[in-house]
């Protein structure tokens, strides 16, 4: 018999046997491979919520399936794997298992944002996926990723100080993501602008590189930055199942959306 | 030459029909079955209706009441037809009771009869307690008592409804769409969540078919205010595991068997021909048609003709209908009768 469904064998899903013996007949040898039937036995109903507690996943339980999203998706084009309609349907129905088996792919979305034009629903997938990898990074089902790593650095300067400095970011970004400084392209890039930078943007970039100046009257801005990124966090975390957010890193990525 | 027109059936159809005539002066007589007017709205429970929202016993209820307190409408309750002889403009209908009436045209609202769940016993019900049907649930409603497990009256976590039960079912003799179950369960499963915030409704179905402005109203608003959920899957089968019922089948979106516990299971149940067509059908000297249900002469023309001058027909009589269209029709199909008699009046005149 034809195998219809080719795409829904797994390797783990494959079971081999040496010898075999069904209803007392030994059909070792002709029987030997077998596929594991995947029974879903249950709907987890927390997953969609703890999605929707997530920027960009409110709106996840309005989808109806009907894959405008993952016709007009841009990774899918190169990635058949990456298939936003069919793990939107996972977090409906909170087969939370099945989702992770693609934990190493989800954060490939590159938000071109095609899905959420396409979307009847206004269910915005990008978002949906933004929520997604998030959630994965926050229950420690991936690693930080590294635009994750980038907006931490990014936004704990913006909130210490209210301005950014270029050079600081850099260097703690690269330390961050246990790259080294000295990049082939870095220096070059460095050169160039120096080759080329009027001496007075020069002092005057030296000098915030050494001094950090802050922004003006910036500790009551800063208080009530802290305060929101600190309930919000607190109310994600909540939502998840997660420890406290004390327990958890500083103020992270959220604050570039919510600060 | 009579110019009393016959009601048959005092449902959503046979009301409005009953009381376009008395508004233009036609001496009605309505005939009912039941002791009871109002037809399946009023007889089965229902609760709150679509779409407008209103309960069923005040929406009918107000119908019933207009024909009741209506003088010029004559009323037979717990009365059948047994034939219906002559001809267009003088018909004299023989009924259940002896009497004779005398019409000059007769309007069939005869309605439909739910389909009957043990005819489908893969899906449970009979078997289980929990195993209910629409109307079940829609009586748990209108009573008051609330949504209850029958089997010990504990409030479920997690209902599912099935849908087309009784509908789009070849195995079963049944090849039609029963047109309003698609709606009725949306908005059963908003009333659920309504109810009881934390149970968690999943509807089971081959396509939704909320048509028209329901789809907005219904379908949309159950998953986007109410968060129901839609799992495309046909059920193959409804057992329990001892504890809970068992819902097996294949989920079509992930390609994958299911095996989901539930408290509550309801089925959709869809709109059988009346059971008693076969005997109508003979008595008015009509046809049906092939899936039984009383057959209309033309689609566009006129409405509500059937093969038999002068007998008309309304409401879910003809095929699945929704209560608001039966009214419609109804109207219709008073208009027409009284269009006809006028007319043979004034010929014979």
């Amino acid at each position: 018999m034809p195998i219809h469904e080719k795409a829904l064998i797994r390797p783990e899903n494959l079971l081999t046997h040496d010898k075999l013996v069904v209803d007392g007949v030994d059909v070792s040898g002709h029987w030997s491979t077998f596929i594991a039937p995947r029974v879903v036995t249950d709907y987890n109903e927390r997953l969609q919520d703890e999605i929707a507690a997530l920027p960009g996943g409110e709106f996840v339980h309005r989808c109806w399936q009907c894959g405008s999203c993952t016709n007009v998706c841009t990774v899918n084009a190169v990635n058949p794997d990456f298939n936003p309609r069919f793990w939107i349907y996972l977090i409906r129905m909170g087969m939370e298992s099945e989702l992770l088996r693609d934990k190493d792919i989800i954060w490939q979305c590159v938000s071109c944002n095609k899905c959420t034009d396409a979307c009847p629903r206004q269910v915005v997938p990008e978002g949906v996926m933004k929520a997604t990898a998030r959630w994965l990074e926050l229950k420690g089902h991936t690693p930080k990723s590294s635009s994750t790593h980038f907006d931490e650095e990014f936004s704990e300067q913006v909130i210490a100080t209210g301005k950014i400095e270029e050079g600081r970011i850099i260097r703690n970004f690269f330390a961050r993501t246990g790259q080294p400084l000295r990049q082939e392209w870095l220096v070059e890039m460095a050169k160039r602008i120096a080759r080329r930078l009027p001496v007075k943007l020069g002092m005057v970039m030296g000098f915030a590189a050494l001094v950090r100046p802050r922004t003006r009257g910036w500790a009551k801005a800063r208080r009530a930055i802290e305060g929101h990124v600190a309930r919000e966090e607190t109310r994600r975390r909540a939502a998840l199942g997660l420890a406290s957010a004390a327990a958890a890193a500083p103020p992270s990525n959220d604050s570039a959306r919510t600060g | 030459m009579s110019e009393t027109i016959l009601v048959v059936g005092a449902g959503p159809a046979g009301l409005s029909a009953a009381h376009a005539l008395a508004s233009v002066g036609a001496p009605v007589v309505l005939v009912e079955k039941e002791q009871r007017l109002g037809g399946a709205p009023i007889l089965s429970g229902y609760a709150k209706l679509v779409p407008s929202g209103e309960w069923a016993k005040d929406a009918i209820g107000g119908m019933v009441a207009r024909v009741e307190d209506d003088r010029r409408i004559s009323i037979r309750r717990g009365c059948t037809v047994d034939a219906l002889d002559g001809e267009a403009g003088a018909f004299q209908a023989r009924l259940s009771d002896g009497t004779v009436v005398d019409a000059g045209a007769a309007i069939l609202a005869t309605g439909f009869t739910h389909f009957d769940s043990i005819n489908k016993p893969e899906w449970g019900f009979g078997t289980y307690p929990d195993v209910v049907t629409t109307t079940q649930v829609e009586q748990m409603i209108s009573s008051g008592r609330g949504i209850r497990c029958p089997s010990d009256g504990r409030k479920p976590d997690r209902v599912a409804i099935l849908l087309c039960v009784g509908s789009r079912d070849r195995q079963i003799g049944r090849e039609w769409c029963s047109k309003i179950c698609c709606t009725v369960s949306c908005n059963i499963a908003m009333e659920i969540r309504e109810e009881l915030p934390d149970c968690h409704v999943y509807i089971y179905y081959m396509d939704i078919r909320t048509f028209g402005l329901y789809e907005q109203k219904y379908y949309w608003r159950s998953q986007e205010e109410f968060k129901v959920k839609y799992i495309k899957a046909r059920v193959a089968e409804v057992t329990s595991n001892g504890e809970k019922l068992v819902i097996k089948g294949e989920d079509t979106l992930v390609k994958r068997p299911i095996t989901i516990p539930f408290d509550l299971v309801v089925h959709a149940i869809g709109m059988d021909p009346n059971v008693d067509n076969p005997r109508l059908a003979p008595a008015f000297g009509i046809e049906l048609e092939r899936n039984g249900y009383i057959g209309k002469a033309n689609a566009y023309g006129t409405l509500g003709e059937t093969s038999r001058r002068g007998v008309f027909v309304a409401g879910a009589a003809s095929g699945p209908e929704t209560i608001d269209d039966s009214i419609a029709q109804g109207s219709a199909a008073a208009l027409a009768a009284f269009a006809l008699v006028t007319q043979l009046r004034a010929v014979a005149a």
